[in-house]
């Protein structure tokens, strides 16, 4: 084969559209989104469960509830006891987990094919009748406060990143923001079991909730069961609006943060983003590729390799339905001072609002969101999380099958654009991590 | 509810039976979905590379996985862990491109390129979105036919390799492992493990000529999977491969000894918590029609934790925190196995319970239910393990690589299925051999040896592998060391971590000395890594001597896991870490209550204790020593080598520089002016190394 053919061949490829995800979607009459994406190639299913519930609908006081919830859900239901759905599932062969952030709390397994009657019946089990005890709720707040304990306050610029970063939201404008998912302790341990109670009847009603099946099913069993299981569950009420007014662009912020654990200084600085449905959004994400994603990104090439000033940069982006954060950070070498390293990190920022970036540079960006993308349909679990992603986050759940392009469509002057509009001093909170003793850190 | 959802909830029960009520117990396993096994194509190339297709459109993503039949088996026995090292190099830079160049253009593609060595074959694995093919199939190419292996990379990865070995000498499982497999395969290679003697032994020239002489295309495959046609990958293929040629040197296994009536190889590990056991023996090939028997007989033997082995010593007894059975199956012959991790007082009754459940399966017919949920079992979770192109063409290539028919992955499930009771039976007695099987206990021996002689005969050796007698099995008196406490820097000390030089996390350090006793605290952090360790303890001021030790550990941001041991004369209690129950799990807790013959000191605080020592060039100590986070006794020397100059972020010292020696050993700079202060220590396992910063 010539050089020419393969080029052809190439480009064949590339333009062959992406295959689309066919998905079947319908509502029980209690509330419950259903997806349905059917696969047969090999006889495997998933079953995942979104609750539209995370750190983001807590109130003031209550904080810390909504991941403390995930931990109750496998503390036993009506019909399975505490363990049992662990020990099901992987008796059946499967596996499972669960997760909470700020905008969103997920629990999956997938199975063997013939095992889907499992995973949706462990599913509604606990959604029709979690055991909520004081024993499991004082047994499952401990584990959370050891959680906090060992993955925030003593992990050095954890409490920063954590605690720190929560802090460019305003808890007036925006309290579903302005705290952080993990929560208060106080807040922990002011909670009853009631409040329990109340919160899994508001945020974990059917009305609530969406369901998808990935895999190997037939489409009428599938629904089938799934009325059975889930469709006398009772509806639940509308649970509140969440109220998040925050704006860009309220100034600079600057804080010095001590830290006890921290032997090497860092500085973070953390710009805020529209919600994820915004037009910049593409822009925005493949920007932090090129400004900190991997070995050759911009970051690691100037300040680590070339400069020689850091240990480790980076960018870390969060997108939300509400303002996100797009963070840049840096920890110092040994001997570079604070502003030495501040200097550097926002040169190089301020360089691509200047500037702007390379075409080369652009091309290598959507190369890795083009692996990344694909990479994750390869099987039902990263379907199911995807489907998800869309139902919850985007107008439109069919924008599974056309997001991608605008990924793709990207323009050197969109990236100028958003590092102009977004990556400025005025929509920034800067965060001056420094080692200290013990005395120093603030509580 | 609104006027429609009441519509909409009448037309919902006018479909749903009115009986479908919500179950209160688990749904039953409904029928088994036929698994059409995804069909593949072959090709031979011209230079006689095999070329195996799965082709699959539904994502634009292609993987390549060759193999070649060349790995630890084609190694010189004094250089055993060349392929490996090979494999390591392959990467690491070719006549065109640096190390960095190639990570940067796999990486720019956000694909991934990888090479391996087992004990039979080498692998070059790449995956790439489809438009990128090219590029993979042609940087695999590089690597294989240019190397350059370079000789500073060679330096590094032994470094790595030899730390792997020490750390592997201190987790019983490990060293568990090493001795069944010598004495089951004996010189066989499978039974040959690489030693510190034979990774110091590979030369760079040693590594070009594995490569130049084993890395070639006949007898190969190259298996290539997703979004391309066999005509386009041969096409690829053909192109970037067409150059290589020539076929690796035929190979010898050699013949594994022949089987003896069963004894126990006991491997002495002083002041073990628990024992390690392992029966096995020789099984089957490759090829072996009995394989779909013997692993049902083994799923419920002890494939799982709803198995016999598990069932009984776990939950009914709670001797263990596992015991499982397998079989394995390499190019040559394979084994069975069955282990488990037992509390030390109880390693003759786990064994000789383990060897009941061993011929139980071999003599008892299996309930009928038994035998149909194991069966169910195996061929509902053989999906999970297809659900990607890759992991088809992984399946694929283990069928043609050992020669298992070309109907084995279409017809697994149902030969599986159709497995009989005095099938199960047959296989079971054939393969599972408890008369003439192979043992070995990894353990105290001052403890296990009078239990375990009552079983079989035992055959003693230490860690080492040197024979002792049972009058080695008493622990040794120990003499006791010249501390004193006012020779010690005390208050808080700052230091940075480094891994080949560059900064990864921190430790604090903190000494206070009163009337009675020594305090200190330790913690670690690398971040990188999600850990945070430390340890916390205090000591009788006059004798160094534990009263007390904690030690903590999180791994991977996960839950810390802490063990306090209490000193109390001679006698320690409390709880230790022990290994992890697994890989990336946290190590798990291990009551002790033991006491030991003679007195211990603090394995926590070695480099502490020597600060508290009259140093010299030329003096020496040896001090055995037991700890919250290695709840063993190990016995250390220190030795003062020189006096010298260091330079450390805190500045300029005139320091002692202490070679010390042991399970974990390290180098340990520090001041030659009391109060001695500890300001530089490096690790001899690995490349990472603490200086004090204030």
């Amino acid at each position: 084969m010539s050089r020419l053919m393969l080029a052809a061949l190439s480009v064949s490829v590339s333009l062959a559209a992406q295959q689309p995800v066919p998905y079947e979607y319908f509502p029980l009459d209690n509330g419950l989104r259903v997806f349905l994406i059917e696969d047969h190639d090999t006889p495997v299913v998933t079953v995942n469960v979104w609750y539209n519930v995370g750190s983001r609908n807590e109130r003031p006081g209550r904080s810390g509830f909504a991941h403390l919830f995930e931990h109750m859900m496998f503390q036993g239901s009506a019909n399975a006891d505490k363990g049992a759905h662990m020990q099901l599932i992987e008796r059946a062969g499967g596996n499972m987990n669960g997760s909470t952030n700020t905008d969103r709390t997920n629990y999956y397994q997938t199975l063997p094919s013939n095992r889907l009657n499992l995973g949706l019946w462990l599913e509604a089990d606990r959604m029709r009748s979690l055991a909520i005890t004081p024993e499991n709720f004082e047994n499952q707040r401990e584990t959370v406060k050891e959680e906090r304990r060992l993955r925030i306050d003593n992990q050095p610029y954890a409490r920063a990143f954590v605690d720190g970063l929560a802090m460019q939201y305003d808890s007036v404008t925006c309290y579903p923001y302005s705290h952080t998912v993990i929560g208060s302790m106080d807040d922990l341990n002011a909670t009853t079991t009631p409040d329990v109670q109340a919160f899994f009847d508001l945020y974990y009603a059917p009305n609530n909730a969406t369901l998808v099946v990935v895999g190997d099913f037939q489409p009428a069993e599938a629904r089938r069961l799934i009325q059975q299981y889930f469709g006398d569950i009772p509806q639940g009420a509308e649970p509140p609006p969440v109220d998040c007014r925050q704006q860009l662009n309220q100034g600079a912020q600057r804080i010095v943060w001590p830290d006890a654990m921290a032997n090497l200084p860092a500085v973070l600085s953390g710009f805020l983003i529209p919600g994820h449905d915004n037009a910049d959004t593409p822009a925005l994400s493949l920007l932090s590729t090129i400004l900190g994603g991997g070995e050759s990104s911009r970051l690691n090439q100037a300040l680590v390799r070339d400069q020689q000033l850091a240990v480790q940069a980076g960018v870390f982006t969060d997108s939300r339905r509400g303002p996100g954060q797009f963070v840049v950070l840096a920890v110092a070498n040994q001997g570079v001072t604070t502003d030495t390293l501040e200097a550097a990190l926002m040169a190089e920022v301020a360089r691509i609002g200047e500037e702007g970036v390379t075409e080369e540079e652009l091309e290598r960006a959507k190369n890795a969101f083009r692996s990344t993308d694909v990479f994750g349909r390869q099987t039902s679990m990263n379907i199911a999380e995807r489907i998800q992603h869309y139902a919850h986050d985007h107008a439109d759940p069919s924008e599974i099958n056309t997001d991608a392009d605008r990924y793709l469509s990207v323009t050197l002057d969109d990236i100028h654009r958003v590092a102009q509009r977004y990556l400025v001093p005025n929509n920034s909170l800067l965060l001056i991590v420094t080692p200290a003793r013990q005395a120093e850190v603030q509580p | 509810m609104n006027r429609f959802s009441v519509v909409a909830a009448l037309a919902a029960l006018a479909t749903v039976p009115v009986t479908a009520q919500f179950p209160t117990q688990p749904p039953a396993p409904t029928a088994l979905a036929p698994v059409q096994f995804p069909p593949f194509q072959q090709a031979t190339l011209r230079n006689g590379l095999r070329l195996i297709l799965v082709e699959n459109h539904q994502l634009p993503i292609v993987s390549f996985s060759l193999a070649i039949p060349a790995g630890a088996v084609n190694e010189p026995p004094a250089m055993r862990g060349l392929a490996g090292m090979t494999a390591e190099l392959l990467t690491k830079g070719t006549t065109t491109r640096s190390a960095e160049q190639i990570s940067q253009q796999i990486e720019g593609v956000g694909g991934s390129l990888d090479a391996g060595a087992g004990d039979d074959f080498f692998t070059l694995s790449s995956t790439v979105l489809t438009d990128h093919a090219d590029l993979a199939l042609g940087l695999a190419a590089d690597v294989l036919l240019n190397a350059t292996f370079p000789a500073e990379e060679l330096e590094l990865a032994r470094r790595r390799s030899l730390s792997g070995l020490r750390i592997e000498r201190s987790q019983p499982g490990a060293v568990a492992a090493r001795f069944f497999n010598r004495e089951l395969y004996g010189d066989h290679p499978y039974g040959q493990a690489p030693t510190e003697t034979t990774v110091q032994a590979i030369t760079r020239e040693a590594v070009q000529q594995f490569a130049r002489e084993h890395l070639r295309p006949q007898g190969g495959w190259l298996v290539v999977a997703g979004a391309i046609s066999l005509n386009d990958a041969r096409a690829l293929a053909e192109r970037h491969l067409g150059t290589w040629s020539g076929r690796a040197p035929a190979r010898a296994y050699g013949r594994p000894p022949a089987p003896r009536a069963t004894d126990i190889l006991l491997v002495h590990r002083p002041g073990s918590q628990q024992s390690n056991i392992l029966i096995g023996n020789l099984a089957m090939r490759p090829g072996d029609q009995q394989y779909y028997a013997a692993t049902v007989a083994n799923k419920i033997l002890g494939g799982g934790t709803d198995a016999r082995l598990f069932q009984i010593l776990r939950e009914e007894r709670g001797w263990t925190y596992g015991s499982y059975s397998s079989f394995n199956r390499p190019f040559d012959v394979g084994r069975f196995q069955a282990t488990a991790e037992v509390r030390t007082p109880v390693t003759d009754s786990a064994l000789a319970e383990m060897l009941h459940q061993v011929r139980r399966i071999r003599t008892e017919r299996v309930p009928d239910s038994t035998l149909e949920s194991a069966k169910g079992f195996l061929t509902g979770v053989f999906p999970l393990t297809i659900e990607t192109p890759q992991q088809v063409a992984g399946q694929v290539a283990v069928q043609e690589r050992l020669g298992l028919g070309q109907d084995y992955l279409r017809r697994y499930r149902e030969r599986i299925a159709a497995v009989t009771p005095p099938q199960l039976m047959a296989a079971a007695r054939a393969t599972v051999r408890p008369d003439s099987a192979v043992i070995v206990v990894v353990g105290d021996g001052a403890v296990i040896f009078e239990g375990l002689r009552a079983i079989a005969s035992v055959r003693i050796v230490d860690v080492e592998g040197n024979s002792l007698t049972p009058d080695d099995l008493a622990p040794s008196a120990a003499t006791d060391l010249n501390v004193d406490a006012a020779r010690m820097h005390t208050g808080r000390d700052s230091l940075n971590v480094t891994f080949q030089g560059q900064a990864i996390g921190a430790m604090i350090s903190e000494t206070t000395v009163d009337e009675e006793t020594v305090r200190y605290s330790t913690t670690l952090m690398i971040p990188m890594m999600g850990m945070n360790a430390g340890n916390a303890g205090v000591l009788q001021r006059a004798t160094f001597r534990p009263v007390e030790t904690t030690s903590r550990l999180a791994m991977g941001g996960g839950a810390a896991v802490e063990g306090t041991l209490r000193f109390d004369g001679m006698r320690v209690h409390g709880q230790a870490m022990g290994a992890p129950a697994g890989p990336g799990a946290p190590p798990a807790l291990r009551d002790v209550d033991t006491t030991f013959a003679l007195a211990l000191y603090d394995s926590d605080q070695i480099a502490a204790t020597l600060t508290a020592l009259p140093l010299a060039v030329g003096t020496s100590y040896t001090f055995p020593t037991f700890g919250a986070d290695h709840a063993t006794i190990s016995t250390y020397t220190a030795r003062v080598e020189r006096r010298e100059s260091v330079t450390v972020p805190a500045g300029t010292f005139d320091v002692w520089r202490v070679g010390v020696a042991g399970e974990e050993a390290s180098t340990v700079w520090i001041t030659a002016d009391a109060p001695h202060r500890l300001v530089r220590m490096e690790l001899a396992s690995q490349p990472i190394a603490f200086e004090l910063v204030r």
